[in-house]
């Protein structure tokens, strides 16, 4: 599979932003604002002079006005700290659903990089896997299309191990964006409030396709789990598969549920819609990109 | 074809069997297709959940398997053929005799004919056997099919066999039968041991039939002789009935009689010397219950004159026998002016064509031929005391005859009919399909022949057996045994009728009323064969002591069961296959 852009659609990301609910503290200037007062161009407020405090920001005029030494104060803009969590586990495997995944994860890292933003990509299945940090500059880009393209769907789905992994790496904190199906048979709670707890302004973009929703099967059948490779033996009636067609949903609200009473992002990515339609329309409907 | 042809025991077990694998093959576990999902997460939570079960989901699997063994052992009882029990004839080798005179193809009050009603019986009769050798026979052709337990052979057997009239063959006997059925009308009375369990299938019907028809030969030659008719009315009311008698298509009698009960009227109709000779009779009334004895024919021999060519340097001797001859109209012609004939019958005196004959020839003294064979040994003043048993010999007296000279021949296929008391061969005959031959090994001019008693009685008998191969006599259906030199024998649809040799003759099975060509080595012969006698015409009357039951006591047999168990089969498996389908029941 090719992840390259047209570029066209290239141009369009450019202009678009990753937005954060939440500033975090960077490392390297940029253009997004962080929560501390350092050395920008903007003016943000006043305080009273302190011993130490470099003569060249005091306010002179105020001292005139006011007859009092006050320091002018600046916006630091910082560097977003972005960490790209994506599901590598077998059951992304299936060919439109894992493509969709890695097209949204290139997409975002190009947003990212535009934009100066600190961008590690986190492969993960039972553990989370290499990470890719491409540095700083959209020229980049090409590198993580390779690096994307390389990635390979293997091993059960594990949300907490991954997380917990990553939580004992001890990261500086920013935007988490977790792109997965969610079919993590121990559940995906314990992984994703794992990453609110660290403190990451955590977004979930839930992959699905439509054979997730719907089986499509009918009659007897032999159903393979592809991560474990559990076996059952299941006669697909109409009902049988109304109410499959029921617990996917039921799975589907539940995960839009958790992540609206943890505060979390949510969007919704369907394998099978069109690319452009997913970055451009429903991730800005989202909130997530603006 | 048959298959599957088993005693009841093989059958059960083979429906018990097919039962059973039907339902180890339903609980037995067919591996679905493999398909990969992404996670059986969600599949998992649903068969967690407890679903409400419908009253079809709790009871389908048991319909489903009732529905499978079932459909299995319907199919199997199909190929078994089962058929229910209707006497208690119980087990062992059972011999059914049908009656197939004519009178069973009399018809019933229920529009249906004494055969029919007697296979129906039969079919019962069988099926009752519960897997015992039955053998199958009728009156008229002995034993058909058996012994043998395949019910498909002896359904098509049974299907097979029909009403054939004439006189019977001998009781058919199998050895080793427990029980011996004879379905009959009694029409005729047979005497039969005790032993033999009687089936009635009489009901008495009105019956009008030509009950007997012949032509009476003229005592002159210029007489046509005359047609005897007898028409009897066996119906317990006086009724009308048309009586047509035609020749060719010229009708000589047509008239409506008033027949009293039981009456029987006789019609004597004297005929021309010209005309067609095939004679016709017709009756028909309002209450009339057989078809076949409606009509007789008759052969009018004398119509069609035999042809008789004779080549001879002397033609005296016999032009002064056959000029007065009735029945024979002759031709004489000398050796030089022979021009090969196609009709009738030629003699050759003293002399032969190099080429056979294609018509019966009398050969008188033959000289040695190609196509006749060697001349022998000569014997002079043969002594001839001994006539022979041959049609040709028949009322001749040969201590009549004095021979001078007489010459053996030995050639294909001639037999000596009458010997010298030394052997030598005075009359032979050659009867074969392409040739009959009558050979007097003496001439004329070297006996007394010509002068004595035996020479117009040799010379008759020996066009009459030439010429006219078969009597032309009226007869009833049945065996009839013609000449052994018979090659085809037409019947009145001008079909074929197969022919059985045996020893000296042919044996022809001339079943239904008409006229009947035989050809032999050459010659034609018309055969009348009448189905109508007062014995069988006369549907009132029964044989049986106790026959006033009828045959409405023997139910129409139907269809066999295994039609019906192979349709209820399909019905189930559509049934079935279309609820599974469509998931109707799930």
């Amino acid at each position: 599979m090719s992840l390259r852009f047209e570029d066209d659609f290239l141009k369009k990301l450019e202009y678009l932003h990753v937005v954060s609910k939440r500033a975090f503290a960077g490392q390297n200037r940029a253009d997004r604002l962080a929560p501390k007062r350092g050395r920008g161009l903007e003016f943000a407020d006043h305080r009273q002079y302190a011993a130490g405090d470099d003569f060249r920001h005091i306010d002179w005029k105020a001292y005139q006005r006011l007859n009092r030494l006050l320091l002018r104060l600046f916006d630091e803009e910082q560097d977003l700290p972005i960490y790209l969590f994506i599901d590598a586990s077998r059951s992304m495997a299936e060919t439109a659903k894992f493509d969709q995944a890695r097209r949204i994860a290139a997409a975002l890292t190009y947003v990212g990089l535009a934009h100066l933003d600190r961008i590690t990509i986190l492969p993960f299945a039972a553990t989370l896997g290499d990470e890719t940090n491409p540095g700083r500059g959209k020229g980049r880009i090409f590198r993580v299309f390779e690096q994307l393209e390389r990635l390979d769907s293997t091993g059960p789905t594990d949300l907490r191990q991954a997380f917990s992994s990553f939580a004992s790496r001890g990261r500086q904190r920013g935007l988490a964006v977790v792109i997965s199906d969610f079919l993590d048979p121990k559940g995906f709670e314990p992984g994703l409030k794992i990453l609110a707890a660290l403190g990451h302004d955590v977004f979930v973009v839930h992959v699905a396709s439509a054979s997730d929703r719907d089986p499509g099967v009918f009659g007897e059948a032999r159903f393979v789990d592809a991560e474990t490779g559990d076996v059952r033996d299941v006669d697909v009636t109409p009902a049988l598969a109304a109410a499959y067609r029921e617990a996917w949903q039921t799975h589907a609200s539940e995960l839009e549920h958790f992540c609206g009473r943890y505060n979390l992002g949510f969007v919704r990515a369907d394998a099978e819609a069109p690319f452009e339609d997913i970055i451009l329309q429903t991730f800005r409907k989202g909130r997530f990109l603006a | 074809m048959s298959f599957l042809a088993m005693p009841a025991w093989q059958a059960w077990l083979l429906v018990a069997a097919v039962g059973a694998f039907a339902a180890w093959l339903f609980f037995r576990k067919v591996r679905p297709p493999r398909i990969d999902v992404p996670s059986l997460l969600l599949w998992r939570r649903v068969f967690d959940q407890a679903r409400a079960v419908t009253w079809w989901e709790k009871v389908r699997r048991a319909v489903s398997l009732v529905a499978t063994v079932l459909v299995a052992i319907l199919l199997a009882l199909a190929v078994a053929r089962p058929a229910p029990r209707v006497n208690a004839t119980g087990r062992g080798r059972l011999l059914v005799v049908l009656d197939s005179s004519t009178s069973m193809s009399a018809k019933t009050s229920d529009g249906r004919t004494r055969w029919q009603h007697a296979v129906a019986m039969a079919r019962r009769l069988m099926s009752s056997t519960s897997g015992g050798d039955v053998s199958l026979a009728t009156t008229g052709e002995g034993l058909i099919e058996g012994p043998t337990s395949d019910t498909a052979l002896l359904e098509s057997a049974l299907d097979r066999v029909t009403v054939v009239g004439g006189a019977d063959v001998p009781w058919p006997r199998v050895t080793g039968t427990d029980a011996v059925h004879f379905i009959t009308d009694g029409a005729r009375e047979r005497p039969l041991d005790a032993s033999v369990v009687m089936h009635s299938v009489f009901e008495a019907a009105p019956n009008v039939a030509v009950t007997a028809m012949a032509v009476r030969p003229a005592t002159s030659a210029d007489g046509g002789g005359e047609a005897y008719l007898e028409v009897a009315n066996y119906s317990t009311t006086p009724q009308s009935v048309r009586i047509t008698l035609t020749r060719g298509t010229d009708s000589l009698f047509d008239q409506s009689v008033d027949m009293g009960a039981g009456e029987a009227a006789r019609q004597v109709v004297p005929l021309a010397a010209t005309g067609d000779a095939r004679l016709r009779a017709h009756v028909s009334a309002k209450q009339d219950a057989l078809e076949d004895d409606d009509d007789a024919v008759a052969w009018i021999a004398s119509a069609q004159p035999l042809a008789v060519t004779v080549v001879t340097h002397q033609p005296a001797p016999l032009a002064g026998l056959l000029r007065h001859a009735l029945g024979v109209t002759p031709t004489f012609v000398t050796p030089a002016a022979y021009q090969p004939v196609r009709e009738g019958v030629v003699i050759f005196d003293r002399w032969l064509p190099a080429e056979a004959p294609s018509v019966p020839a009398l050969c008188l003294a033959p000289p040695a031929a190609a196509w006749l064979g060697r001349v022998g040994a000569v014997e002079h003043t043969p002594r001839w005391s001994h006539a022979g048993t041959h049609d040709v010999l028949a009322g001749l007296d040969p201590m009549t005859v004095d021979v001078a000279r007489a010459y053996a021949y030995d050639g294909d296929g001639i037999t000596a009919i009458a010997r010298s008391d030394q052997g030598t061969p005075l009359i032979a005959v050659v009867d074969r399909a392409d040739r009959r031959l009558v050979i007097v090994t003496f001439g004329l001019s070297d006996s007394n022949l010509v002068f004595a008693a035996a020479f117009p009685v040799l010379v008759g008998n020996s066009l009459e057996w030439l010429g006219r191969p078969a009597s032309g006599d009226p007869r009833g259906p049945g065996l009839v045994a013609l000449p052994a030199s018979t090659s085809k024998v037409t019947g009145p649809d001008n079909r074929t009728i197969a022919l059985a040799r045996a020893g000296n003759a042919s044996y022809a099975r001339l079943t239904a009323g008409g006229f009947y060509d035989v050809e032999a080595g050459g010659s034609h012969q018309t055969l009348a064969i009448n189905p109508g006698t007062p014995e069988t015409s006369n549907l009132t009357r029964t044989t049986l002591a106790n026959a006033a039951a009828g045959p409405a006591d023997n139910p129409p047999a139907g269809r066999p069961w295994w039609l019906y168990l192979a349709g209820v089969a399909l019905v189930l498996v559509t049934i079935e296959w279309w609820t599974w389908q469509r998931r109707i029941t799930v």
